[in-house]
């Protein structure tokens, strides 16, 4: 027998069913205050921390300090030389001139902004000035640049009327794709630690809801359990998508970050990426009786990849016994891969990004498949 | 008419019997209450008629449905709450009712199901909130949203207290006014008396008896204990004890202090006779009483064993 008043009998279909339960799962993800803590609140204050303490030579101060080459002393070179010495903006390394493999070391190093190498003859008539590729479009690139146009010009009426006789010409030094902006190089470090720590930590819902019974308790609906977990799974990375977004606006109007971003490999990398660490805290859920436990297990795989993975740090600057155990975590891989679409605006085409993807599409398919496969094993409810 | 039928069903843990033999039917609309110590088999036997479990043995059918073929349309009809109570505690009763109602096809509104549940008062308050009470009567409330015929509530009053379980009696007992049928399990012997139609007592995986709570205390021996207690202190109760003793239908007496208990076959006689006696010593009686029979003597005469909830 039926109960008198009905509900009109809203007729399911798969699009209601998966409304419901987004809906259902952005309310309780809105109001987990532990979500926001550590997904949010934690990475925010992380990252602000590192960036206050280690990229401390912060531009305020117009200064910029640049190497100068003198390859052969001539009147003309002396000239510019005391000129540019005399430029407050411009603080000369080492005080006086150096040797040209000197100067494009020190730029490959980062140790200065630029090196102006003057011309090699009072007849020739060009200066060089060499920067490192990251800081292209930097600020402090992009004013000696501009300072040291000015100067030329200067010099150009100073020669008395005669045609310009300097011109600026414009060279680049590149050191491969570890050495770039701390700033930047956080940012993604961080971006990429507080995604994969989401999705390491995120599945401890999963536990819980099977220790509540709450899994049990929707199987004896005839709810889509496969609906279930799209609706769960679009709600993590709307969270991730949150994480990066928040990260990046403070990275860059907070910290002056420099991004490049290449969407179509951003967007690769955040989904290979995300997917593989949800992946892993499925795993981890699978063989963890108590939240506790689960949450062991994640603590301690995330300690070891942040400080593994070239999250804060260059992976080469550690020491070379560990970097075999960096070249197989997910995490190193992430972060390299964010760091190529959001700084280096690399293209999708490109092999290492390529094996870096496999490496972390490797983690997140075993992960899954192992356990998916342990769920099996002791699934509560026969599979009907 | 048969809802609902199990035969010799059976369930191992590994070495762990839960279930050894268990069978009977649930008619149409009535209460059907699994009574039985903890770890009886009470809840592993609902899980395998709910199809959470897979039986070792036996069989199920829900009238020409069974698990094998007709799972979903199973589903439809059945509405569980289950031992835990799961549901989402970040979410108000609101939203985990149409949450769930949007499982089904014909599921009935919140709004209704909270007023069956009496909790409309509480409907934006987060679960976590509730009161054990209030959230035993939303996972009731939750298993009534796809208006289902017949419903399964694994100890709904258990840990309450007696205003709340009292509420969640009168729920049960709106439903069967309602028509439904429920399998309920509990191990309060007074509420199996007070809610079923038929009381199935179950102990160590095997059913010990099934029938209406008064046929199963009929079937009891028709001897009832009488107490009273004397006003005149010990020596009234002294000579009271031997006077009933050779009374016909007593069967054995207990004295402690002024208080005689007599155990008789025929209370209303024995009674008459000793307030006769009484009457002619002229003791004063200050508490007389029979003690009814209870499901707990049902468990007691069937098992040889205590009851203790
Ligand atoms: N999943 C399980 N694994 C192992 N033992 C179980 C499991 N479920 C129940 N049992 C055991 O089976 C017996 C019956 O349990 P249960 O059906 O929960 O009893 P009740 O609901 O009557 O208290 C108990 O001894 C219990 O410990
Ligand atoms: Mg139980």
């Amino acid at each position: 027998m039926r109960l008198p008043a009905k509900n009109g009998g809203i007729k399911i279909n798969r699009y209601h069913q998966f409304k419901m339960m987004f809906l259902a799962q952005l309310k309780l993800t809105l109001r987990e205050k532990q979500a926001w803590f550590w997904g949010i609140f934690f990475p925010v204050i992380l990252m602000v921390i590192f960036m206050v303490i280690f990229s401390g030579n912060s531009d305020e101060e117009f200064k910029t300090e640049v190497a100068v080459v003198d390859p052969s002393p001539n009147p003309a070179s002396e000239m510019m030389l005391s000129q540019i010495s005399g430029l407050p903006v411009f603080e000369v390394k080492s005080g006086k001139p150096v040797a040209r493999d000197r100067a494009e070391e020190w730029v490959k190093d980062q140790e200065v902004d630029a090196a102006i190498i003057l011309p090699g003859s009072a007849e020739a008539s060009s200066v060089t000035l060499l920067i490192n590729k990251e800081n292209e479009q930097g600020a402090a690139a992009q004013a000696v640049s501009g300072i040291l146009d000015k100067f030329i010009q200067q010099a150009n009426l100073m020669a008395a009327g005669a045609s310009p006789k300097y011109d600026l010409q414009y060279e680049s030094i590149t050191s491969g794709t570890n050495e770039l902006d701390y700033t930047d190089f956080l940012l993604t470090g961080m971006i990429a630690l507080s995604i994969a720590q989401g999705g390491m930590f995120g599945m401890v819902d999963l536990v819980d809801m099977r220790r509540k019974g709450l899994i049990k308790r929707l199987r004896m609906t005839p709810a889509n359990m496969g609906i279930f977990g799209l609706s769960d799974m679009v709600m993590r990375l709307l969270f991730s998508i949150v994480q990066i977004i928040l990260l990046s606006l403070i990275g860059v109007l907070v910290f002056g970050a420099n991004l490049y971003i290449n969407p179509f490999t951003l967007i690769i990398v955040f989904l290979i990426g995300a997917l593989s660490f949800n992946a892993l805290g499925y795993f981890f859920s699978s063989f963890s009786k108590t939240t506790e436990a689960y949450m062991g297990v994640a603590n301690i795989c995330s300690f070891l990849m942040m400080f593994l993975s070239g999250v804060f740090f260059p992976i080469e600057t550690m020491p070379e016994w560990i970097q075999p155990i960096s070249s197989i975590l997910p995490l190193t891989y992430f972060a390299e891969g964010l760091r190529e679409s959001m700084v280096y605006e690399t293209g999708i085409a490109t092999a290492g990004l390529w094996a870096g993807i496999g490496v972390m599409t490797l983690w997140g398919a075993v992960t899954f498949l192992l356990g998916s496969l342990l769920y099996k094993r002791k699934a509560i409810a026969a599979d009907r | 008419m048969t809802v609902l039928e199990v035969r010799n069903l059976q369930k191992s843990f590994g070495q762990i019997k839960a279930v050894r033999d268990i069978s009977f039917s649930v008619n149409a609309g009535e209460v059907f209450t699994i009574i039985g110590p903890n770890g009886a088999g009470k809840t592993t036997t609902l899980e395998m008629i709910e199809g959470l479990v897979s039986p070792d043995n036996g069989e199920i059918h829900f009238g020409d449905l069974d698990w094998n073929k007709h799972a979903v349309s199973i589903k439809k009809k059945i509405g569980v709450q289950p031992q835990s109570s799961a549901m989402f505690d970040l979410l108000t009763p609101e939203e985990n009712l149409n949450l769930f109602a949007s499982f089904y096809d014909h599921a009935r509104s919140a709004k209704e199901i909270l007023e069956i549940v009496n909790l409309t008062e509480h409907r934006k308050n987060h679960v976590k909130k509730l009161s054990g009470g209030q959230r035993q009567r939303l996972a009731i409330g939750l298993a009534l949203i796809s208006d289902p015929e017949i419903i399964f509530l694994d100890e709904p009053t258990t840990g309450l207290d007696p205003q709340a379980r009292r509420n969640i009696w009168d729920i049960i007992l709106h439903l069967k006014e309602l028509g439904k049928t429920t399998i309920l399990t509990t191990h309060y012997m007074e509420e199996a008396e007070k809610l079923s139609d038929r009381v199935c007592i179950v102990d160590q995986g095997n059913v010990i008896t099934l029938d209406s709570p008064s046929a199963l205390i009929e079937k009891l021996t028709d001897e009832r204990e009488i107490r009273l207690s004397f006003l005149d202190g010990e020596g009234a109760a002294v000579d009271a004890d031997i006077f009933s003793k050779v009374l016909e239908s007593v069967s054995k007496t207990e004295r402690e202090g002024a208080t005689l208990k007599i155990w008789a076959a025929k209370p209303e006689e024995t009674l008459l006779d000793l307030f006769k006696f009484t009457k002619e010593k002229s003791f004063g009686v200050e508490q007389v009483s029979i003690r009814e029979m209870s499901l707990e003597d049902v468990f007691i005469a069937f098992t040889g064993k205590e009851w203790r909830d």
